[in-house]
């Protein structure tokens, strides 16, 4: 696998069972580029310890006196230095593509089952799991895959130099070879507790960057209103505890730094000890005694890859466990009793569970007292509800009936077709980042135009806010940045009806869709969707008379079953209800209201004489109640 | 292998103008000075302990060196005194390597000490300057860019501050104390290792010239696979709704190519780079043995020296890879340095603590103000607000209603005309000083990550507890307030105890109680609420409004109902002001809304 044929057309079905199990999938996918990384590193190792060899046989070439040694030294030297420049090279180039494509396919699974997982992602506590595996480790098995390669090739080499020493030079090589052991195994007890102390340093800086971004993010409102000081305090603590655990974290670090002069040192020590006495004996050549005292020297370096694949295991375990798991989440959206196997249903949008009938080709508005009952509605009324977690199968029994569409039920279609035929807008759509025309750009019907759809939502003013931030003030080739948020809440708002009118599905469910627009907006865009969607079925779930007023039909939804259906002029006055919804009155003036009978509506005090009767402790508790309902 | 050329796309490419200023190259060269003489102790011992490491690790070489020539001069005749000399040299060695491994320790002890002073000192001047900016710069950059300099930017000097520079002064001082320790031995030797030099002088500038651009872009691509998913995954349920599953994992395969486009780009550079590293390591050694070959053979040096040479030129390996290792750290460090010194340049707006208001009456007089030269927003709006009143601003969307809020509010300053409070300008005015008179209160109702307690306390620092209760009980928030585990120290804001939007709004109003000021402008405070949370909602904002000047930017027409007079403000000016009486029975615009909404 090159890296400039990536993306994979198709990652492949991941082993997730478990996280080692994840890995090793991973290792046996890219066997070829593990044995090329090992044959390279194991050319650049052997000829980085063949290095003092060739410095040995100088130096011995001098001390004999032989010139034409020497140069066969040189010449001996300049091979080893391709082969380790070829071996160096060659060995990142290899091990680096190892990492590369590794991180792209858990990166590309990542994707698909995500997208696959769609709206149950949200429920769930995986939500943040997907995006910690994505962002931090990834990095982390990338690490273990390409550092494999080059323990391998150095834990080779390291044998291979010490049967190499033992055979030129029995006597030392047998020291060195009872050393390297020693040398390489010394510090792995204290990379734990390194490793765990380096952990708590990065907690304690991800806390006070989480502290800095956050101040920063409520910075207007600090200087709004002060405690700028409390907020700097608050940081400068927390700033100086990294510091701290920063240092500490150093300590075990130089710690482990000093135990690898130490070991290395004192083996060589050694080795010139009993070397200097063999060569005063005359049982070695100068020259063989250089040899080893720089093989020592530079055995250091393929013993450094020890300690790498055991820190780089202990790190990627838990990532590939936490990836493994990630992967292995699933959506099951089949009902018990099989799919149906049916194109895209026409008619009636009716609700069993609440009774709920939106007639075809028809703007109904449903007006829900509980907005928690109005989320789940919406979310029902587009089949395969999201809210109930579809990782175990429904029980037939306990399940609630489904949404039906022209008397099909949608939670038996394919989960494909019933989002084509139903599309529900949530209280909270989110825009995805890309230019305006990326966003418009949506799967459709076809037949309503962009530009139809951004003036139906009243979205002029939003476009002119985006000329202005487009390079070439255009808006359509304007950036919308991540959720949109450098748009206010109603422009974010009026962007997404525009989108969801683009869509043009065959029955459109709009939650609150305009709850942060201001009330002369407002007006227009419920006269623009009702043009625009006429003949369409459309459901609004709101509570706001500008949008009540122009639907087709109303559905009054009290304790979950529908209470009243009418048209809203005659709703307000027929239904108390439904008024003390829609209408701005407060619970103590529908109570008014209730003894006066339906005449005695009045339009609400003003809130200065409100607040005055607002002591009573009644207040409290129904404010308790409120937060219960939102929770 | 053929050369890659950079990929077209370049995924660091700035796809928004920064809002802030980024430092010119002498402001960040003053601070990196003023930087260097708060830590020059610090620095000169890291140099110090350094040089005594290197010392020490030539020590080994040298005596070896010297045993060397022992061996190959002595013969049998001197094996008493040679016996004596190996254990003396021994001995020092080991003596040696323990002063060794002890300063070792020092230099990566001192070089972290030395980094994470440097960068907490960093990170904390960068908030103090960002918490001092003036709050029209606020309002009018956004947070976004602060927001992105304080978490990547910082990110990135942590590295170079961390690593990068106390390793660079540990390799510069490393690599010369080997030159000078060979230049020593051998000094007719020491020229040698200059024939590797403009190898590694080549090699070093075609490769820095490249790398540090292009690893700013492959980090940046990689962020965006990763933004992509995260994007994704939070988009989940309109992801599903809109059938774009298959979209989206063509796009993060489209950010997984343009990614490895660009590890594949410094893949390349460092495969030019690694050769030549290698090749300059092997000349040196090279030219070390076979010139110091000859010349032993020649007479002029022993062979002691070349050994020791030899060992030496060996050793360079090490502080050369480090300086290369990092040395691209620092140059991506530079730009991260000057975005965050960028913020330095930022006048702080100072204000004229001899402004001070007169009463309490807000007077916009013939203002015309716009975001942009040329273009106005608000034109020739007069208005007064007298104190005690409430005036709802209605209009559509893009009317100029938010900054008319914001004129009064004095977080901008009008281009002609006067904005007064109690006959002071408010633009002259310090910000802390408008601050205790006007609040500005938007839909923005940041709930920090903390206690309870210092949520509330930033609005009047240094109060009770007593206080804060009742600040929380005016607004109707201590009911859930007390139901808490911890009560006050209860942890709200991300990754604490969750409120409900409601409560993050009700904690922002027991703020206003608590910093009290006379006049409030409202921005569409509770808009993004569910309605019929907004509704109970209101009943706090009721009674933290009483007794103050309000200036409530109207969404809901029941709010401008409410108040005393109402401004339609329409294409940036006043198209009509009155009563919700008055302005019905006109039957003007705001009339016809009115019948509209009401039914």
């Amino acid at each position: 696998m090159q890296i400039s044929d990536l993306p994979y057309p198709d990652p492949g079905v991941p082993d997730a069972r478990s996280g080692p199990r994840f890995l090793l999938w991973l290792g046996r996918n890219q066997l070829g580029g593990q044995l090329k990384s090992l044959a390279w590193g194991l050319l650049h190792f052997s000829a980085v310890a063949g290095l003092p060899y060739g410095v040995g046989y100088a130096v011995q070439a001098v001390v004999d006196g032989s010139g034409s040694r020497l140069a066969a030294a040189g010449a001996l030297i300049v091979l080893l230095g391709v082969a380790i420049a070829c071996g160096d090279t060659m060995l990142h180039r290899t091990a680096v593509t190892n990492w590369i494509t590794a991180a792209a396919r858990v990166q590309q699974l990542l994707a698909r089952r995500t997208a696959a997982l769609g709206a149950a992602l949200t429920r769930r506590v995986a939500a943040g799991e997907v995006v910690a595996v994505s962002t931090g480790d990834v990095e982390k098995i990338g690490w273990f895959v390409e550092a494999l390669s080059r323990f391998a090739a150095a834990a080779l080499t390291v044998v291979l130099v010490c049967v190499g020493l033992v055979i030129y030079q029995p006597a030392l090589g047998v020291v060195v070879a009872i050393g390297m052991p020693v040398l390489a195994l010394a510090v792995l007890p204290l990379l734990p507790r390194a490793t765990r102390r380096a952990d708590h340093q990065r907690e304690k800086a991800g806390r006070a960057t989480e502290l800095a971004s956050d101040t920063v993010a409520g910075l207007r409102v600090l200087r709004g209103i002060g405690g700028e000081e409390l907020f700097l305090d608050r940081y400068r603590r927390a700033s100086q505890e990294v510091r701290r655990a920063a240092v500490r974290s150093a300590r075990m670090w130089s710690l482990i730094s000093a135990i690898q002069v130490l070991l290395p040192g004192l083996l060589m020590i050694v080795v010139v000890w009993y070397g200097v006495r063999l060569a005063g004996e005359g049982r070695i050549s100068v020259g063989e005694l250089v040899t080893v005292y720089s093989a020592v020297m530079i055995l250091n370096y393929p013993l450094r890859h020890f300690e790498e694949i055991a820190m780089a295991y202990s790190f990627s375990r838990p990532s590939a466990q936490r990836a493994a798991r990630v992967l292995a989440l699933e959506r099951i959206t089949e009902p018990a009793g099989g799919l149906r196997d049916a194109g895209v249903p026409t008619g009636d949008l009716f609700d069993p569970e609440t009774g709920v009938l939106a007639p075809a080709g028809r703007l109904t508005a449903v007006v829900c007292g509980d907005p928690d009952l109005a989320g789940r509605l919406a979310d029902r009324l587009g089949g395969h509800p999201a809210s109930r977690d579809a990782s175990e199968p429904a029980d037939p029994a306990v399940a609630e009936p489904s949404v039906l569409l022209g008397g099909v039920p949608l939670d038996e279609l394919p989960l494909d077709v019933a989002r084509t035929a139903v599309l529900v807008q949530d209280k909270d759509p989110v825009l995805l980042s890309g230019t305006l025309t990326e966003l418009l750009d949506v799967p459709s019907s076809g037949s309503v135009r962009p530009d139809e759809a951004l003036a139906a939502a009243q979205c002029t003013d939003v476009l002119d806010a985006l000329a202005q931030a487009s390079l070439d003030d255009d808006p359509m080739n304007a950036r919308i940045t991540e959720r949109g948020r450098s748009l206010s809440g109603g422009q974010r708002q009026r962007l997404a009806l525009a989108r969801s009118l683009v869509t043009d599905p065959e029955a459109l469910v709009l939650d609150e869709p305009t709850s942060a627009v201001d009330s002369h907006t407002e007006a227009r865009i419920a006269q623009g969707v009702r043009t625009l969607r006429r003949g369409r079925t459309t459901v609004v779930l709101t509570s706001s008379p500008l949008l009540l007023d122009r639907a087709d039909g109303v559905v009054f939804v009290h304790d979950g079953r529908v209470a009243a259906v009418g048209e809203h002029r005659d709703l307000v006055r027929s239904e108390p209800r439904y008024r003390a919804v829609v209408t701005r009155e407060t619970d103590e003036e529908t109570a008014v209201a209730a003894r006066t009978g339906p005449t005695g509506f009045t339009t609400g005090t003003g809130s200065g004489s409100r607040a005055s009767t607002g002591t009573s402790t009644g207040i409290d508790t129904d404010i308790e109640i409120d937060i219960e309902e939102t929770a | 292998m053929i050369g890659v050329v950079p990929p077209a796309y370049d995924p660091a490419a700035p796809t928004t103008a920064n809002t802030l200023p980024v430092g010119a190259p002498a402001t960040v060269r003053a601070y990196v000075r003023e930087l260097y003489r708060r830590h020059r102790r610090a620095f000169l011992l890291l140099v110090g302990v350094n040089t005594v490491a290197v010392v020490a690790s030539m020590t080994g070489p040298y005596l070896l060196g010297g045993l060397i020539q022992d061996v190959a001069d002595g013969t049998g005749a001197a094996g008493a005194l040679s016996d004596l000399h190996l254990e003396r040299s021994i001995g020092l060695f080991a003596l040696a390597l323990v002063v060794q491994a002890v300063f070792v320790r020092q230099v990566r002890l001192r070089g972290a000490m030395l980094g994470e002073q440097m960068l907490a000192d960093l990170r904390e001047d960068f908030l103090v300057r960002s918490v001092g900016l003036p709050p029209g710069v606020l309002e009018r950059a956004g947070t976004g860019d602060l927001l992105s300099r304080i978490t990547t930017d910082i990110d990135r000097l942590a590295n170079a501050m961390r690593e990068a520079v106390p390793q660079l002064s540990i390799g510069v001082v490393w690599a010369a104390l080997l030159i000078g320790g060979l230049a020593v031995t051998a000094p007719p030797l020491a020229p040698a290792i200059l024939i590797a030099v403009p190898v590694l002088v080549l090699g070093c500038r075609w490769y820095f010239k490249r790398a540090p651009s292009a690893y700013r872009s492959e980090a940046a691509g990689y962020a965006a696979v990763a933004a992509a998913l995260a994007e994704t995954v939070d988009a989940g349920r309109t992801v599903e709704a809109h059938r774009l599953g298959d979209r989206r994992v063509r796009m993060s395969e489209q950010r997984v190519k343009e990614w490895t486009a660009w590890e594949r780009y410094t893949l390349f550079l460092r495969s030019v780079l690694f050769p030549v590293i290698n090749a300059v390591h092997v000349l040196v050694l090279l030219s070390v043995l076979l010139i110091g070959g000859v010349f032993v053979l020649q007479g002029w040096i022993d062979v002691g020296q070349l050994t020791t040479s030899a060992l030496i030129a060996q050793m360079l390996v090490d502080p050369v890879g480090l300086i290369l290792r990092w040395y691209d750290e620092l140059q991506v460090a530079q730009v991260s340095l000057a975005r965050l010194v960028g913020v330095r340049d930022i006048e702080p707006d100072a204000g004229d603590a001899s402004v001070r208001p007169d009463g309490r009456d807000v007077l916009a007089d013939e203002v015309n103000f716009g975001y942009r030269e040329g273009v106005d927003v608000l034109r020739k709006v007069s208005l007064e607000v007298e104190p005690g009143t409430r005036l709802a601003l209605v209009g559509p969307s893009g009317a100029g209603k938010s900054t008319l809020g914001r004129l009064l509010a004095g977080i901008y300053a009008p281009r002609t005309g006067q904005v007064t409070l109690g006959g002071a300008e408010l633009s002259r005015m310090q910000a802390e000083r408008v601050r205790s008179h006007v609040a500005l209160v938007n839909q923005e109702h940041h709930v920090f990550v903390g206690s309870l307690r210092d949520n509330l306390r930033l609005a009047r620092t240094g109060a009770e507890d007593a206080e804060l209760w009742a600040a929380l009980g005016a607004v109707d928030a201590d009911a859930w307030a007390r139901g808490l585990d911890d009560g006050l120290d209860t942890e709200v804001g991300s990754g604490g105890t969750a409120l409900t939007p409601a409560q993050a709004q009700q904690i922002a109003l027991a703020r206003l109680v608590l910093a009290d000021p006379h006049t409030l402008v409202l921005d569409e405070a509770t808009s993004l609420l569910d309605p019929r949370a907004a509704r109970n909602l209101e009943r706090s904002l009721s009674r933290v409004l009483d007794g103050r000047t309000v200036v409530a930017i109207a969404h809901r027409l029941h709010t401008a109902h409410d108040a005393d007079v109402i401004a339609v403000v329409e294409d940036g000016r006043i198209r009509e002001l009155g009563s919700h009486d008055d302005l019905v029975a006109a039957d003007g615009a705001y009339a016809a809304l009115w019948r509209s909404w009401h039914g």
